[in-house]
């Protein structure tokens, strides 16, 4: 018998990339999960409502308009949250409203990250005068008040005619969120870039005379990518707010129901002690704020390498 | 360091502390020895130059500090016209085309630096002449000028005169006008070109032709929109403009003695307890500008202003179900003033549009889709009145019988049978419909979703266009809307102006927002524009009533009827549909208003 054979082979442990860490990390946070619960129940929803309008499936949330009661009826075992001016069910309406807020988020979101993540990514990884013209561009973006800025670009594009197509309503409201809010992301990403570029994965993409096309996304990209994610986490809530505070100002959704045009409804009725309105509105937007805060902290927690905590 | 940045936040607090209180619009101490009337205006004022403005708020506060020849009596009803600046009724021609006017003597204009030594003049008939030619001029651009449109000899040829001229220094205003000349200095003549009945209400008593100073004009130039030189009790000290005006006494203000007469029921309202006593009474009137009608309803309810309309909703914490009082108000003794509006507000069609204009079932249809009860019940707390026309009831030529004609009826059944023939007429499927909201408010918004709901139900498609007020004027004068929400309101107590809104030759930018044209209405316009009041006007008013009814160029919703409450302190509120000028009549109980403060101690 060969020595060889008196080798124990210790098995080594599993490497885990840094997406299966990330997972695990943030299973073992119970708190974190049930917030993540919450902001699924929203998505399906939202996804659920846009359902039954495809297919005319007339269930609760769609049916918001119906008349189901008189005007300002209170809450009762009937209608659980009251009725509005018109009779109409408030809780359906508040059901109807994550539809309107849950897109104007992702759709904000994409736009955002659409614009911001390819300029953070050209801006760091050329430098030099491409640089100096993103960041002269954000810098002066990024000077103007925040919600100004929504609400002149709101205006703006409120009943254009783009390629045929009428930004109405809650269209002009996600572009113009979208439109003003990639500065944070693109920074974001600049800066990861500029600080992997000279790690040595990117060095040898070079040597291999990898095009710059391909080093920035198919080598960079993954590796900045989980700021992405925990960015999108995070500004998915203030994109809810930003599109509460448009329909509030009457520049969002008017036509259908949504919670910013339902708060303003309900800001001249509390006088005559009409509170539920404000109050399931407020609610919805206090659910899934705190739970979206929640989770993304814990999302970026668990995925960033510096935030890590055992 | 610490220490010295604390002291520093500890100063920056007390300063900012000290300016908000500066920043109060509450009742001073200074005011307990002052009269001091305190309103709330529900949007900012645009300017106080009479002749260039038309909004009812703007209008209020320069009321009280220019005046115009007649007025109407502040007590009698019907309401009657009388002298004001004038001296006496004007003296009118046999052919009904030369009025002569006298002018009272020894009434000045208020003091201002704009006249030598800063001491106001003496008011002369020219004034009356430069105010009228101000308005023909087109550099000037009044919103008045259709008033005067065709009416006086010359005036016209004036107004294609200023357009000759470059800038609008260059307009020379001593040219001569052949209708408007002042036989002396206190007698003003007036020549038409054809009768105008209305000339005295519409014109002589309307805030656009009050005299302001010339001197004022020249000296101010664009900036006279802030500081109007007139004759009146008042004049302004200080607008700070969004927020806050204020007029105080005019020392040269001739006096004016509160009217000795009013109508049956006055004196046991005690509407005459003043009677005889010159006025202004008060010192002071301050207006807050409070955009929102909640924060005006909470300083009304702590006493820091005399009067209020009840918000919609606060509707039932101020009237009981019986239209009175409730006991929490009547705690407080407060007042209630109810009175008609001479208003109509409707669902306007455009009739140049190729869906609407031509098919008058679909127009009929939507007029019959829309429950016009349970619209004034949601929006107006049952308070209104249904618009069965569009004349209001009250006017003079109102028509009792006009509900009996059903055009204002909600019967969807009817609707849906009218669709189908408006379908046939169309050749298909009706198109879906715009519909233009005048701004982007909760009412505005409310108001859509309502009447689209209605509309929609008898199987039409609508979509609702909410816009802010520019935007909404600029589609409805080009014409470019299809449907829109709107109103109008009486400025005199005659149906003329209601009337003028179907008159083919005052299409948009005109009063005549339908764009609505038929040759018999038409014809019986021109024929009563230039008629004096008489029955025989009055059955053609409600002829022309039927005429455009049958038409539907709108579908008319309600007529509004005002619930005001003043506190008891506040004296001589007697609700007008037509004046504006009226703070010279209130008068404060200063020792009830000072009570009030231990009341509100007490309730509490």
């Amino acid at each position: 018998m060969s020595d060889s054979h008196n080798i124990i082979r210790t098995p080594l442990p599993r490497g885990r990339s840094l997406w299966s860490d990330g997972l695990r990390r943030l299973c073992r946070r119970k708190f974190a999960m049930v917030c993540f619960a919450v902001v699924l129940i929203y998505f399906s929803l939202a996804g659920f409502i846009y359902l039954a309008e495809l297919f005319d499936w007339q269930v609760g949330p769609t049916l918001w308009n119906e008349e189901v009661g008189a005007s300002y009826e209170t809450p009762s075992s009937e209608n659980l949250l009251g009725t509005d001016i018109f009779g109409q069910s408030v809780l359906r309406k508040t059901l109807y409203g994550a539809k309107v807020s849950i897109t104007v988020a992702l759709c904000a979101s994409f736009i955002s990250i659409a614009i911001g993540v390819p300029l953070g990514a050209i801006a760091g990884y050329f430098r030099g005068f491409i640089d100096e013209i993103i960041v002269w561009i954000y810098s002066t973006l990024s000077s103007v008040p925040y919600i100004l800025l929504i609400m002149a670009f709101a205006v703006v594009l409120r009943d254009k005619t783009i390629f045929g197509y009428k930004l109405t309503g809650i269209t002009a409201v996600y572009l113009a969120i979208g439109l003003t809010s990639w500065v944070g992301i693109c920074r974001l990403i600049r800066g990861e870039v500029i600080k992997h570029k000279g790690r040595d994965y990117v060095l040898a993409a070079m040597s291999y005379g990898c095009s710059e096309r391909r080093i920035i996304f198919k080598h960079l990209m993954p590796n900045v990518f989980h700021i992405i994610i925990i960015d999108f986490s995070l500004r998915f809530v203030a994109f809810i707010h930003a599109e509460v505070i448009l329909s509030f100002l009457g520049l969002g959704e008017v036509d259908r129901p949504s919670w910013g045009a339902m708060i303003n409804d309900a800001r001249i009725e509390l006088s005559r002690g009409v509170w539920w309105q404000m109050a399931a509105a407020t609610v919805a937007i206090f659910l899934i704020s705190l739970a979206l805060n929640i989770f993304g902290d814990a999302l970026r927690d668990s995925l960033d390498p510096k935030l890590r905590i055992q | 360091m610490k220490h010295k940045e604390v002291r520093l936040l500890a100063i920056a607090l007390v300063v900012t502390i000290f300016a908000l209180g500066g920043c109060d619009s509450s009742p001073s101490d200074k005011d307990a020895d002052e009269m001091v009337l305190r309103h709330a205006l529900f949007t900012k004022l645009k300017g106080l130059d009479p002749g260039n403005m038309r909004d009812f708020y703007s209008v209020t506060v320069a009321s009280q500090i220019c005046e115009t020849l007649y007025q109407y009596h502040f007590l009698k009803r019907p309401y009657e016209i009388i002298p004001l600046l004038a001296k006496e009724m004007p003296e009118i021609s046999d052919d009904f085309l030369t009025y002569t006017i006298k002018i009272k003597k020894g009434v000045y204009f208020q003091d201002d630096k704009c006249f030598p030594g800063g001491r106001g003049r003496e008011l002369k008939a020219e004034d009356f002449i430069f105010a009228i030619k101000r308005i023909a001029d087109i550099k000037y651009l009044s919103q008045n000028w259709s008033m005067f449109d065709g009416k006086i000899v010359g005036l016209d040829e004036f107004r294609e005169y200023t357009k000759s001229c470059e800038k609008p220094e260059d307009v020379d205003y001593s040219r001569k006008v052949e209708g408007l000349t002042a036989g002396d200095d206190y007698t003003l003549v007036i020549k038409l070109k054809k009768p105008w009945p209305q000339l005295v209400s519409t014109a002589l008593a309307d805030i656009a032709t009050a005299p302001i100073a010339k001197e004022a004009v020249y000296s101010y130039g664009k900036d006279i929109v802030s500081h109007p030189v007139g004759t009146g009790p008042f004049m302004l000290k200080e607008w700070r403009r969004g927020s806050y005006v204020e007029l105080v006494r005019n020392p040269k203000f001739r006096g004016e003695p509160y009217p000795s007469q009013g109508g049956p029921g006055d004196a046991e309202a005690g509407y005459l307890d003043d009677a005889g006593k010159i006025m202004p009474f008060a010192d002071r009137v301050i207006w807050t500008i409070i955009e929102e009608y909640q924060p005006a309803w909470l300083l009304f309810l702590q006493g820091k202003i005399d009067n209020s309309p009840i918000p919609k909703d606060n509707y039932n914490e101020a009237i009981t179900e019986t239209r009175d009082l409730t006991p929490a108000m009547k705690q407080r003794n407060i007042r209630l003033k109810k009175f008609t509006d001479p208003s109509t507000f409707w669902l306007g069609f455009n009739m140049l549009d190729p869906v609407l204009g031509e098919n008058k079932p679909l127009r009929r249809a939507i007029s019959y889709a829309i429950d016009r009860e349970k619209f004034i019940e949601i929006f107006f707390n049952g308070r209104h009145l249904v618009a069965h026309g569009f004349v209001a009831p009250l006017m003079d030529s109102y028509n009792p019988n006009i509900k009996e004609k059903g055009y204002a009826r909600y019967d969807p059944v009817k609707a849906r049978e009218l669709l189908k023939e408006a379908e046939q007429i169309h050749g298909g499927k009706l198109p879906e419909l715009k519909m233009a909201m005048p701004g982007t408010n909760s009412f505005n918004r409310q108001l859509g979703q309502f009447l689209k709901r209605y509309i929609t139900a008898i199987g039409l498609d609508v979509e609702v266009e909410y816009m802010d007020w520019p935007t909404y004027m600029e589609k409805v004068n080009s014409r470019s809307v299809q449907m829109f929400s709107s109103g109008a309101r009486a400025s005199i107590p005659d149906a003329e102006d209601f009337m003028g809104m179907f008159y083919s030759k005052y299409w948009a930018p005109g009063s005549n927002r339908f764009n609505y044209r038929n040759p018999e209405f038409d014809k019986l316009y021109e024929k009563i524009e230039v008629m004096f009041d008489s029955p025989r006007r009055k059955e053609l008013y409600r002829k022309m009533e039927l005429i455009a009814l049958e038409d539907c160029p709108a579908a008319f919703l309600n007529h509004r009827v005002v619930f005001a409450l003043h506190h008891d302190w506040y004296k001589n509120y007697k609700p007008h549909a037509f004046a504006y000028g009226m703070s010279k009549y209130r008068r404060i109980d200063m020792k009830k208003r000072a009570e009030y403060k231990e009341l509100l101690k007490k309730i509490k």
